[in-house]
């Protein structure tokens, strides 16, 4: 058992590994501009350069997925030569210090052709002083490699360039020959717990991937919950009273009800109870209340999820339930003389509930991100709907954040929907 | 500079033509207030009462006010390319001027302007006693600063092409802490009205560091007490606000505001206006069609509209085949029926349009009449320019505005007696924007801006080099026209603006690469408990009067 567990966690990590790369690699031969997205469709050539640089999207394919894999931090530290350390200040927002030599965490910045560096010191205070002692190589070119205010490693160089103007507040406009030549986003990366800065939003991913993902589950899980234990109540009741008026209508109930397509359903609901009736709200505004504190507002994306999913559950179960009732044990028990009821639920429950327990488990997964379409419809906040902007906007950090999640449930869920197969069926084993 | 503002010679030149009836008061009182009279002494000059400013009822203090609107990355605001975020951060920060819903420009962080006789030379003059929200004084630097930070190529931002045709940095005196000179390249009429578009927010030049959602310090009635991409912001009341109420009481009178990221879909965001979940959708950036046909007789929901010169423009790129031959561009033209698109696709709520960027209510609109439907015509066009047998083509829109779409399947039907074969092409408005420059026939919805000029110099002129500006999605430049447009642009009087423009709007009719079926109003669509809303031309929210009922 316990080898079979950890055979399984190793096919998990190289499943989502496999699929990082799946992602990657079709966001990126996928249409659309980063550039324009974000910064808006009335952008020069060279902002375009400029963004890409500074978010580390012009580098080769290869190289930002290792960045986004294993970090970038030891690509920084051996450029600079100096060891870097990630603090988070206030309410989150996240800054990378340099660790020079006598301990110190530093930041440097540029002014005109001088290079200012910002000390921090314990107590949260920055001193600036001239820095111009760094700057290495020639006369004519002479560049440095430090860390920006911005998060970044950057590479200034001075000499090489033509002049260009800057505006220095007290100074007023002067020439200067040094700028930034090249840019490294600072990031630990995938394995060490930060999927890195979303392009949409400009901060890291997690902050909002996690509330979307609480607010997923919480609608998922109410729906999961509500539903399956109803479905498969009624499908063991359709079953078991197979050709009866209630099967028929549990049966014909559920196909309509399963093969209306959850938009249909949804709006349906919405213009029946929130707009003709006004019972309940028709579209999910939490504002700063977490999705439990505003139960109603779940009321209609639970009742559409709930419509769908009861419907195709509960025909299962009744099929698979009929073909139990049907087998020869199950005739032997009768003609032995076993109470109906004990019949089946010690016996012909336990057999029939091998097909609705994949189905069940295929459903768990279609909960987390198919359930973009309600989510949609009602305006909830909730991980499909993040995913669809993030596909929309070519946010790769928020993709493979949230593939990588779908990728856990995914593979999660099979792993436990196997493991109760063994005890739904002791003949089930595996090595 | 001695002279009041009311005995100059230009203010005597604009009543006389007011008096003459070539000039409407609302223009006049327009003019005037442009070139630095107050809007008390206009009216006056106009001979008209001064709007009583005492308000219909009570205001209630406090309340959040709820809206739907989305929230964006936002860092720097010169950078800003959409609307809602600048009606986010304009309760934080404010704008040197105001122009109101009636196109009309107040000083509003300036106490007033004035302009020399050529319209080279700008006083600013800074209004007193102001505070940004962490305590600093607001003074003539941080004009400074925030003019520099505009003008700088490395912010890029769409300012540096409005103001930089016209300023350099070096162009920016100041003379003390409450007054500074601005020294053009050449003359410009529009300076008030440029200082108002939306990206031109006014930053604290002692915190400011590229980050505004970090260090949101600004002069306007609200603080930023959260700001959340893609879910919400959090706006709080500020108690030490400048600007009093019309009996003197202090604003603002609502509590707060939240702003509420519901997605792109119009349909949630009925839905909670419905119920009262939130009292506002903020329209900026849409099209509001949807709005309007489900909320029109909803009796909680009150949506007042506002006549734009925003229009869908049906754009052709002239240095591509087919739509470098002028005939074939004509002959697509023809085929617009401007009064059933309009009623179809926009309820019939806005103005026929003529295929000139000049909207009837600009103050240098020529009257012309509105070209008439004709697939023959078209067809014949078509034939000289090669093409008997009729021509296929293909139509770029973005789905997300549905009254677009309307306007793209209409065409497709008229166009097709006249000889086009229009083939459709949907896609979602993020994609339509990444390629709005480059495809060779869109449709791009243009917003509404005051003055008949500013887009015809955005969109239809060439830089010093001959190459079309920025957002000059057609290509088109024509020497004739480029020469009337500058003349233009230094022509204070009004009637011989008027003659030029006369002349522009025939350029562009008969060779341009536009078509403009209508202008569109715009809505704003709010809860009835939300009180003292005026609707705005570009769906600002001017809301520092408005307050919440019950």
């Amino acid at each position: 058992m316990a080898r079979f567990l950890i055979r399984r966690l190793f096919l998990l990590f190289l499943t989502m590994l496999l699929v990082s790369v799946a992602v990657f690699l079709i966001t990126e031969s996928s249409p659309g501009n980063v550039a324009r997205n974000v910064l808006g469709s009335f952008v020069t050539p060279e902002q375009e350069a400029s963004f890409l640089n500074q978010t580390g999207l012009d580098e080769p394919v290869w190289q930002r997925y290792i960045h986004w894999l294993a970090g970038s931090d030891w690509d920084a530290e051996r450029k600079t030569g100096l060891s870097l350390v990630r603090l988070g200040t206030g309410t989150d927002f996240r800054e990378w210090w340099a660790r020079t030599g006598d301990g110190r965490l530093v930041r440097w910045k540029i002014q005109g052709d001088d290079l200012i560096a910002i000390h921090r010191n314990p107590d949260g205070s920055l001193e600036e002083t001239l820095d111009n002692g760094r700057w290495r190589g020639g006369a004519d070119r002479a560049f440095f490699w430090g860390i920006d205010a911005g998060n970044n490693a950057v590479l200034w160089e001075k000499g090489s360039k033509g002049e260009v103007w800057t505006f220095v507040m007290g100074t007023g406009w002067i020439k200067s020959t040094g700028g930034p030549a090249d840019y490294l986003p600072l990031k630990k990366g995938f394995l060490r717990g930060d999927p890195g800065i979303s392009l949409m939003t400009g901060r890291p991913v997690q902050k909002t991937l996690f509330t979307r993902l609480r607010n997923s589950l919480v609608l998922a899980g109410i729906a999961f919950i509500l539903v399956m234990p109803l479905a498969l109540l009624l499908g063991i009741v359709a079953g078991v009273r197979e050709g009866s008026f209630q099967d028929r209508v549990l049966s014909i109930g559920g196909m309509v009800f399963s093969v209306i397509p959850e938009f249909a359903t949804g709006i349906f609901l919405i213009l029946i109870f929130a707009i003709w009736l006004k019972i309940v709200p028709g579209a999910a505004v939490f504002g700063e209340a977490a999705p439990w504190e505003r139960l109603d507002m779940l009321i209609l994306p639970v009742l559409t999820l709930t419509l769908i999913e009861l419907g195709y559950v509960l025909r299962i179960t009744r099929a698979s339930m009929v073909e139990v009732m049907r087998s020869p044990y199950i005739r032997t028990a009768h003609l032995k003389g076993l109470p109906y009821w004990r019949i089946v639920v010690r016996h012909a429950i336990r057999n029939a509930l091998m097909a609705p327990v994949t189905v069940i488990m295929l459903h768990v997964n279609w909960l987390m991100g198919g359930i973009v379409i309600v989510e949609v419809v009602f305006g909830y906040p909730g991980l499909g709907k993040y995913l669809l902007d993030a596909a929309l906007n070519k946010d790769i950090n928020a993709l493979e954040a949230g593939a990588m999640i779908l990728v856990i449930l995914a593979v999660g869920t099979q792993l436990i929907a196997d493991i109760i197969y063994m005890f739904l069926n002791p003949r089930i084993r595996y090595t | 500079m001695g002279r009041k503002t009311h005995d100059r010679a230009i203010i005597k030149d604009l009543k006389y033509e007011m008096d003459k009836g070539n000039l409407s008061r609302r223009e006049f009182i327009r003019l005037s207030t442009l070139l630095g009279l107050s809007a008390f002494s206009a009216c006056q000059l106009a001979g008209l009462p001064w709007p009583g400013s005492a308000l219909a009822a009570a205001p209630r203090k406090g309340g959040i006010l709820r809206v739907a609107a989305s929230v964006q990355k936002v860092t720097h605001p010169a950078q800003f390319s959409w609307i809602m975020p600048s009606n986010q951060f304009r309760q934080v920060c404010e704008y040197l001027t105001l122009t109101d819903g009636n196109n009309i420009t107040h000083p509003y962080l300036l106490e007033s302007w004035e302009a020399s006789d050529d319209l080279r030379t700008w006083d600013l003059n800074l209004r007193e006693g102001i505070t940004f929200n962490n305590g600093d004084p607001f003074t003539a630097d941080d004009v400074v600063f925030t003019f520099n930070q505009w003008l700088d190529k490395d912010v890029g931002s769409s300012l540096l092409g409005m103001l930089g045709d016209y300023l350099e940095p070096t162009g920016i005196e100041k003379i003390n802490d409450l007054k500074i000179v601005l020294h053009l390249k050449r003359p410009e009429l529009a300076i008030p009205e440029h200082l108002f578009h939306y990206p031109a927010l006014v930053l604290n030049h002692r915190t400011f560091e590229g980050d505004l959602v970090r260090r949101p310090h600004g002069t306007g009635p609200f603080l930023l007490a959260e700001y959340r991409e893609g879910e919400r912001v959090m706006l709080k009341r500020r108690g030490d606000y400048w600007q009093k109420g019309p009996a003197g009481e202090p604003l603002p009178f609502l509590g707060g505001m939240e702003f509420i990221d519901m997605g792109t879909e119009m349909a949630p965001q009925i839905a909670a206006l419905q119920s009262g979940d939130i009292h506002m959708i903020d329209l900026g950036d849409a099209s509001g069609t949807d709005v309007f046909q489900a909320l029109r007789n909803d009796t909680g929901v009150q949506i007042q509209a506002a006549p734009t010169a925003g229009a869908r423009v049906l754009r052709m790129r002239v240095d591509v085949k087919p739509w470098d031959d002028n005939r074939v561009r004509m002959a697509l033209k023809l085929c617009q029926h401007r009064e059933k698109i309009l009623a179809l696709s926009y309820f019939g709520e806005g103005l026929e349009g003529h295929d000139f960027h000049v909207y009837p209510r600009h103050p240098e609109y020529c009257p012309k009449p509105v070209p008439a439907y004709d697939p023959a015509r078209a067809r014949e066009l078509l034939k000289e320019a090669g093409y008997p047998d009729g021509i296929r083509v293909n139509l770029a829109v973005g789905n997300g505005w549905s009254d677009v779409v309307r306007f793209a399947e209409i065409l497709k039907q008229d166009a097709a007696p006249g000889g086009f074969e229009i083939n459709i092409q949907t896609m979602p408005n993020a994609q339509y924007w990444e390629k709005w420059t480059e495809v060779d026939l869109g449709i791009t919805p243009w917003a509404h801006r005051p003055l008949g000029t500013m887009v015809m110099s955005l969109a239809y002129t060439g830089d010093a080099e001959g190459k079309p500006v920025a957002w000059n999605e057609t290509r088109w430049i024509d020497t004739e026209f480029s020469g009337l447009l500058s003349e233009a642009n230094g022509t204070l009087e009004i009637e011989a603006r008027r003659r030029l423009f006369c002349r522009l709007e025939d350029i562009q009719m008969t060779r341009g690469p536009v078509g403009i079926p209508y202008w569109r109003n715009v809505w704003m669509a709010n809860r009835k408990i939300l009180k003292n809303v005026k609707p705005h031309p570009n769906n600002y929210m001017l809301f520092n009067d408005v307050w919440l009922e019950g």
